[in-house]
């Protein structure tokens, strides 16, 4: 009897003692959110180095309002898991603002939790609208939007792509193929209404599953459709599948990648010299116009001495620029993240585009969406992503393969 | 250890359970909690057709169903999600009689492959059937905190549903249990054919048991997409979280018993989310490794689940002190 | 019309690879009874060696064969010396919370070792393809095709005219008949899990030039393997072949005229379909199958 009234106490009280923690005054706890185990481990972990490097470098120049700022890590590996771990950080580490997340899901999961508890939340790549359109106080965003990915796809067709072909937008055919996530579905829908609204006709769109082995379904379905380009939304497997099969199958329109798989170094190590002439919208990478970019030869230098190699996508960069303009406005409230103190500094910020190591400027809108933040169009060209369009921030000009 | 003894140590943690959250500010323990409670019940609910022996490994396919249920109804019509428990619950069973049409003809190991890809079909209709389900980009519980949203500004009032949930699964597993049907499940569990040729019907046992459990979950489903607020297929109708996770807790924790899937679950979900925390930032995957060796060793070495190493010793001392009792009643 | 056939020449090319994982689980599963879950981490351990095989010394990766199929059947018989064996007198439900184990298990090493990078081996073959009659056939899809149709071949001979073939058999069609009949079952059992083993890692092998490695790559081929065996029917090989081609099929045909998302929904509810209305499978004789559950 009084053996089970123990063991039945302690249990309670070993569940209830992982709950405590405390820390010292002059560090500045920063949660940062990241999906390092688990599928999207690979550019969770990317992005998380990113903010990593910006914390090492402003430590060693004195850290933020005087304090050394300190990482709590958190495992967002899948929706559910950013949640527990948004609860983790803020109840158990008494971290004062979370910053991350790479996956939208993640993001939106845990930014619900945040938000309830008034904390603030950074978020630095994940690119879903929904995540700045539910009106919370407590949210910022530093990275472009999903709207602005297409904004970017559309304008290059319209003002590139179709003089290019001798066509007007209204004659130009477009075709979506996308991975059927939330990530995938957002973005190819978000493309969709734009380039409707652009007068482009949008003449198929074809989800997929990501994990799959064949995509040569989607490929006949693309071939039947004749389109001029086909813009894909694509994790990195299925780019490298998409990709692989529409050569194979000899798919005539050019492929026009969303960020995701289409950055990834990878891709164009397994698809060698055919990888030539794919296009991409993404975050800023690097090979992009210096002048456009100023700190970001700076920046790969501290990673590839951070981590003894070359960064695996831009998501690194992006992360390393939205982790700095977080911590100039922690600055300017002298270390506080209360809420209103933040929204104050983080209000007052004005960066003009071609400035930061992103070539992004920084002007918030009242939602908390910087909105001088923009994608730019890239193509892989000798295995290498060149910067292509627009020419303020380009290398080369772009081409069409034939 | 008398029946009157386990009472009072179950009111006595009971009571403890009931005013931990005046104790603890930290949302995070409570959630833990919650989480702990809401794994209890599922597991508890997963566990009835395991009375008879059949193992799901679909049964995120209720858990989803329900969801989108009250979620649906919630967001789209206005329906309050109180409400929702029943269409929740239908809906759910709708769902175990679509699966229990091959129970007709399946036992075991095919029972189970048919659940999976069962549960694998749905997730797979509710990403495509965008006009319905808003395909993966998924439903949010709008943020309108009231007791008829079952939207809370703070954790507590879930730590005192899921608790209740918890309490009131488990109870009802306990009736089951040792009613008929209990009996005619554990009569197919251990013979099909001796339990057929006693007259019970064992189709029909296993499709009511099927009922029950798929009715239970789904209700579970719906308290947890209020709890979590966002809705989306790869979550709700997830493998590894809502079928293998249920199954693993009632296997660990001992199935088929009624006190195997709280101990599990009391186990398994804290080692889960401790193991992510402290060995996932470490080392990727390391959290997963430990957990799939903890699941083969446990097989490996205490087949019956830990109750069975419980077993013996309240046997033992039950043995000493009344030695008349019927055995049936227990080792509930 | 073109299209049609161009589909249809996909999906056959694409079940020959499907046939032969699956041949690889009907032998494990026909002769010791255990639903592997980890049958697909067997597809992805052969493919990372493959891989690794090409990266690090530049082996070919059809070439690697010859190194890849003994270790795996080396492999397989490990797994069931040291797993399978110990478990091989608990229920249904233990085996296969035993092997859902070491799929975690399996799976998450390989992120620890060889992190979750997609790797991608490539050849001058890769992405090379025929062309006849406007239909586009793709060449390492068509040579794991070719190599699928006849190891499966080789197989059948194997079972057919070897001793131990044909006990293998008689253990797959009844193993209380087999015992009867003086055929030590249990002696056979790491034998044939070797070999399926082997199989399923000829199939591995066979998607290197075109497909991507990365820890979870298996995951989709273990419910799939399992569909294919159920419709096939246990313990036929033909049946296998022929349900192998078949879901290929049901999935390019699927995947282009309904949704590419749906492709494997519809042959999942096909699955649950076939198990409902004819539980042996479309080609199997259904003797000796109660024991596994159907009946």
């Amino acid at each position: 009897m009084r053996k089970a009234l123990i063991l039945g106490l302690s249990i309670t009280l070993l569940l209830t003692t992982f709950g405590a923690g405390a820390f010292g005054a002059e560090k500045l706890e920063l949660g940062a959110l990241y999906p390092i185990s688990g599928g999207l481990a690979l550019l969770g972990e990317e992005s998380w180095r990113g903010a990593e490097i910006a914390r090492l470098v402003r430590n060693e120049a004195g850290g933020v309002a005087g304090k050394e700022i300190v990482f709590a890590q958190g495992d967002a590996s899948t929706p559910s898991a950013a949640r527990s771990e948004a609860e983790r950080l803020v109840e158990q580490k008494k971290v004062a603002a979370i910053l991350g997340t790479y996956s939208s899901s993640r993001c939106m999961a845990a930014s619900e939790v945040t938000a309830r508890k008034g904390i603030v939340y950074f978020e630095l790549g994940a690119i879903a609208n929904s995540i700045t359109t539910r009106g919370y106080k407590t949210m910022w965003r530093t990275n472009p939007t999903a709207a602005d990915f297409s904004k970017a796809q559309v304008g290059f067709i319209t003002d590139w792509y179709a003089p290019k072909l001798g066509k007007k937008p209204a004659e130009m055919r477009v075709s979506i193929a996308h991975e059927d996530s939330d990530y995938g579905t957002s973005v190819a829908d978000s493309f969709s209404n734009l380039a409707k609204a652009a007068g482009i006709q949008v003449v198929s769109v074809e989800p997929y599953a990501a994990n799959t082995n064949d995509l040569s379904s989607v490929i006949f379905r693309l071939r039947k459709a004749d389109p001029d380009i086909v813009v894909a939304v694509s994790y990195a497997n299925d780019a490298i599948l998409l990709a692989r099969q529409a050569y194979e199958l000899k798919l005539k329109a050019p492929l026009m990648g969303t960020g995701g798989g289409h950055s990834i170094q990878s891709f164009a190590d397994a698809l060698g010299k055919e990888a030539d002439g794919v296009l991409n919208v993404d975050f800023t990478q690097y090979e992009v116009n210096e002048q456009f970019t100023p700190g970001l030869k700076e920046f790969l230098a501290l990673y590839k001495k951070t981590f003894n190699e070359d960064p695996r996508s831009g998501h690194s960069l992006a992360n390393f620029m939205g982790a700095n303009v977080v911590f100039d406005i922690i600055e300017k409230t002298g270390g506080s993240l209360d809420p209103e103190k933040i929204r104050e500094a983080a209000m007052a910020v004005d960066i003009a585009p071609g400035n930061t190591p992103t070539g992004w400027g920084v002007k918030f809108e009242e939602n908390g969406q910087n909105v001088m933040a923009t994608p730019l169009v890239t193509q892989w060209r000798d295995g290498k992503l060149v910067t292509v369009w627009p020419e303020s921030a380009s290398v080369m000009a772009p081409i069409i393969r034939e | 250890m008398t029946k009157n003894k386990l009472y009072i140590i179950g009111a006595f943690v009971f009571l403890v359970l009931l005013i931990i959250p005046l104790f603890y500010e930290s949302t995070f323990v409570l959630h833990m909690y919650t989480l702990i409670f809401f794994y209890t019940a599922l597991t508890a609910a997963w566990n009835i057709p395991a009375f008879g022996g059949q193992l799901s490994l679909g049964h995120a396919s209720f858990f989803g169903i329900g969801a989108y249920t009250a979620a649906i109804l919630y967001v789209n019509y206005g329906v309050s999600p109180w409400i929702g428990i029943v269409a929740a619950a239908a809906a759910a069973m709708v769902g175990g009689l679509v699966l229990s049409l091959p129970l007709i003809r399946l036992r075991g190991p095919f029972f189970t492959l048919a659940s999976i890809a069962f549960a694998e079909v749905l997730r797979m209709i509710a990403i495509d059937w965008r006009s319905l389900t808003n395909g993966s980009v998924g439903i949010n519980i709008p943020f309108k905190p009231s007791l008829m949203n079952l939207t809370f500004q703070s954790g507590m009032p879930f730590y005192y549903i899921s608790l209740a949930l918890a309490v009131g699964v488990v109870y009802l597993t306990y009736r089951i249990r040792s009613s008929a049907l209990g009996f005619h499940l554990r009569a197919a569990a251990s013979d099909d054919e001796a339990a057929k040729a006693l007259g019970v019907n064992t189709t029909l046992t296993h499709f009511i048991a099927l009922m029950w459990s798929s009715g239970i979950t789904g209700v579970l489903g719906l308290f947890y997409v209020f709890y979590i607020y966002v809705l989306e297929p790869q979550t709700f109708f997830s493998l590894d979280l809502f079928s293998l996770q249920p199954a693993l807790n009632g296997i660990i924790g001992g199935m088929g018993t009624v006190w195997g899937p709280v101990i599990g679950a009391i186990l398994m979900t804290p080692l889960g989310e401790f193991l992510r925390f402290y060995l996932g930032t470490i080392q990727q995957g390391l959290n997963f490794v430990v957990y799939g060796l903890v699941l083969v060793l446990t097989v490996r070495f205490i087949p019956g689940g830990i109750v069975s190493l419980l077993t013996p010793m309240i046997k033992r001392k039950k043995a000493k002190k009344t030695a008349n009792l019927p055995k049936e009643t227990e080792v509930a | 019309m073109d299209l049609y056939v161009q589909v249809l020449v996909s999906g056959l090319l694409l079940g020959g690879v499907y046939a032969l994982i699956s041949i690889g689980l009907n032998l494990i599963f026909g002769v010791v009874r255990i639903i592997n879950f980890a049958h697909g981490e067997m597809v992805m351990l052969s493919m990372y060696l493959t891989f690794w095989l090409n990266h690090l010394y530049g082996l070919d990766p059809y070439l690697s064969v010859i190194i890849v199929l003994p270790v795996m059947f080396v492999f397989g018989v490990m797994f069931q010396r040291l797993v399978v064996q110990p478990i091989l007198t608990t229920s249904a439900t233990m085996k296969i919370f035993t092997t859902v184990g070491i799929s975690l298990l399996l799976q998450n090493l390989a992120l620890i070792f060889w992190k979750g990078d997609f790797r991608t081996v490539r050849t001058s073959y890769s992405m090379s393809s025929l062309e006849v009659l406007d239909i586009i056939i793709s060449v390492p899809r068509l040579v794991a095709f070719g190599t699928a149709l006849l190891s499966i071949i080789i197989l059948y001979a194997f079972l057919k005219y070897t001793y131990v073939g044909k006990a293998l058999r008689a253990i797959v069609e009844d193993h209380s008949v087999a015992r009867l009949m003086g055929v030590g079952v249990e002696k056979h059992y790491w034998f044939a899990f070797g070999l399926g083993t082997m199989f399923t890692a000829l199939g591995g092998v066979l998607l290197v030039p075109f497909s991507s490695v990365y820890p979870t790559v298996g995951v989709p081929f273990t419910l799939l393997a399992f569909v294919v065996v159920v419709l096939g029917g246990l313990g036929s090989m033909s049946g296998t072949f022929l349900a192998g081609l078949f879901i290929g099929c049901v999935e390019s045909f699927g995947g282009t005229f309904v949704s590419p998302g749906l492709k494997e929904a519809i042959y999942f509810a096909i699955f649950i379909l076939v198990l409902l209305v004819r539980p042996q499978g479309l080609f199997g004789k259904g003797k000796g199958t109660e024991e596994v559950g159907l009946k």
